[in-house]
């Protein structure tokens, strides 16, 4: 095994200079259509692991991801040369789980108490918190703080489609407003979208949609009552613990700008597929996990289990769907003429809740550029085109976001949640319930709305 | 043979071997999540655990956990909703909420579980 890593590294090391000379000359050959059969492989494992072949998913996963990813990667350097695009997507799978990780260990330290009765305007007022707050710590950092006090707050009358809405509400469409709130719009704002642009221009879709689907909550919510009457006397108090890991979580926010590409004089570390911003993370990894309140640990039941379960799963998604998003960026290149906001809406949705919503979002932000003769490389023309066309920034924008919601895949914390909850002895929808039970019924008619109501033009 | 009640006071440790749990109480277990699996079918045939009642104590086999300590981190408990031998298994007051922490020498500690952590019956 040992050896088999060797030649693989010498092998990657030697094409990795071949291939960034081929891009500067023109880029490479498009991957083979078949190639796309390891991530549909991936997907359906994902999918039907836990429910057929529990025992052989929970044992091998990590196996069956690495696999899967190596046989991506391997035709990438073996066949196409192209390394480029292997580092590009390492790069990004690096600042993705950095950012989770970080979110996820920073607020497994904090422990919130609220001390209120179960109604459905309550549940309804702190999935609208959350929605808000996630664009100000991110839809990870949302989750991570208030799942558990949204949990015990409904101890009494908890059901599965509880969480469900909360994870339409928190981890994914409440995070539109801000580059924090979602990968990809964080990725937008690196190529030259203003920081300000997102919340002007997708507030008044975001607003009646979260509006929309609480009302849909409170409704369904309404009608759960308690086996037994809650006569419990509730204080209303609200008890905040683990200070300091709040100031871990400011860090984070302020790490997030970082980057060369946002302030002029911070160093780039390239060739390396990192950054200073992603050390700054690992590093509150580290010290947010090691300087956490014991009591506090063992309250939330920290455990580095969830966040592996996504670092895995996610490093064989993100490899193996690279000839997926190459294959869709070049037909969205050839066929831009024909497409507009709607068709770029409903493609950049569909996708985004199958694979990560951030290189989905890149792929049809080159195409919406490529369509208007802009270039996705350059700061500028990503400013001309949220100034000129703003309407087809915010359909991927909006898209890449909300869809997130559709499957546990579509977005990092959706994961992360179902298993704090099924650990919480929450029995949580299967992957094909979550989809056919709650994301169709109630998201997708939700989302023609949108599109009916916003992108049905042009 | 220990009640709940007691081998809680008298904080008597259980014992685990591989996937084998013993409580030192007999007691039916109504649920039980380790890890991040949620297990509500003790039934012979299940693939997630079986327990039997002894005259002394209570077994329980988690088939999916070859190794306990392995599988249950440091923050982590065993969560488990029992009810005592003596008590009504129908009457919703009697259903305790216990954790099970691994300690070194194959030892289990019992313990109610707080009101801090989360566990949904």
């Amino acid at each position: 095994m040992r050896k088999f890593i060797f030649y693989f590294a010498v092998l990657f090391l030697s094409q990795m200079q071949t291939s960034l000379f081929a891009s500067s000359e023109g880029g490479h050959a498009l991957p083979e259509p078949l190639m796309v059969i390891p991530f549909v492989i991936l997907l359906m494992m994902i999918a039907t692991g836990p429910l057929f072949y529990h025992h052989f998913w929970e044992h091998h996963y990590p196996k069956v991801a690495i696999v899967l990813g190596m046989v991506t990667t391997f035709y990438y350097i073996a066949i196409l040369g192209d390394t480029v695009s292997l580092m590009h997507t390492l790069a990004e799978y690096l600042a993705f789980i950095a950012l989770l990780a970080s979110l996820f260990v920073a607020s497994g330290g904090i422990l919130i108490k609220v001390d209120k009765k179960s109604t459905p305007m309550v549940n309804v007022v702190i999935l609208f918190i959350g929605a808000v707050i996630a664009n100000v710590i991110g839809t990870t950092g949302a989750s991570m703080l208030l799942i558990r006090p949204f949990i015990k707050i409904n101890r009494k009358r908890i059901k599965p489609y509880q969480v469900v809405f909360f994870i339409f509400l928190v981890s994914n469409i409440g995070g539109a407003l801000t580059p924090i709130g979602d990968p990809p719009l964080f990725l937008g704002f690196l190529r030259g979208v203003d920081f300000f642009w997102f919340f002007s221009n997708i507030w008044h879709i975001w607003l009646p949609t979260v509006i929309l689907i609480l009302a849909i909550f409170y409704v369904i919510d309404s009608r759960n009552k308690p086996e037994v009457e809650d006569d419990e006397e509730y204080s209303g108090k609200i008890e905040f613990k683990g200070f300091k890991n709040v100031i871990f979580l400011l860090i984070i926010l302020v790490s997030v700008f970082i980057d060369p590409a946002v302030i002029s004089w911070v160093p780039s570390l390239s060739p390396l597929p990192f950054g200073i911003r992603e050390i700054i993370m690992f590093s509150i990894v580290y010290f947010s996990y090691k300087g956490a309140d014991q009591e506090i640990l063992k309250a939330n039941e920290f455990d580095f289990e969830p966040i592996k379960e996504v670092a895995y799963l996610f490093i064989g998604i993100f490899a193996t769907m690279i000839p997926a998003l190459q294959l869709i960026a070049h037909e969205a290149k050839v066929y831009g003429e024909q497409l507009n906001q709607g068709i770029f809406y409903w493609a950049t949705g569909l996708l985004s809740g199958f694979l990560d919503n951030a290189p989905t979002y890149l792929n049809f932000l080159s195409a919406e550029m490529g369509k208007f003769g802009l270039d996705v490389n350059n700061v500028a023309d990503v400013h001309t085109l949220s100034i000129e066309h703003p309407i087809y920034l915010t359909a991927i924008s909006v898209a890449a976001v909300f869809f997130g919601a559709m499957t546990y895949i579509g977005n990092g914390p959706n994961f992360m949640v179902k298993s704090i909850c099924e650990r919480s002895g929450i029995k949580m929808p299967s992957f094909f319930a979550y989809w056919i039970k709650y994301a169709i019924p109630i998201l997708i008619p939700v989302f023609i709305l949108v599109w009916l109501i916003f992108f049905n033009g042009g | 043979m220990y009640s709940l009640d007691r081998a809680l006071q008298e904080k008597k440790c259980g014992l685990y071997y591989g996937a084998r749990v013993v409580l030192p109480f007999v007691g039916d277990i109504l649920k039980a999540v380790i890890d991040d699996d949620l297990i509500t079918d003790f039934s012979p045939m299940s693939e997630g655990a079986y327990y039997e009642k002894h005259e002394k104590y209570t077994e329980i086999y988690f088939f999916d956990h070859e190794d306990i300590l392995k599988d249950v981190s440091k923050y982590e408990t065993i969560k488990l909703i029992v009810v005592d031998d003596d008590d009504d298994l129908f009457d919703f007051n009697h259903h305790r909420k216990i954790s099970l922490n691994p300690i070194d020498n194959h030892k289990l500690e019992i313990a109610e579980i707080s009101d801090d952590v989360l566990f949904i019956e």
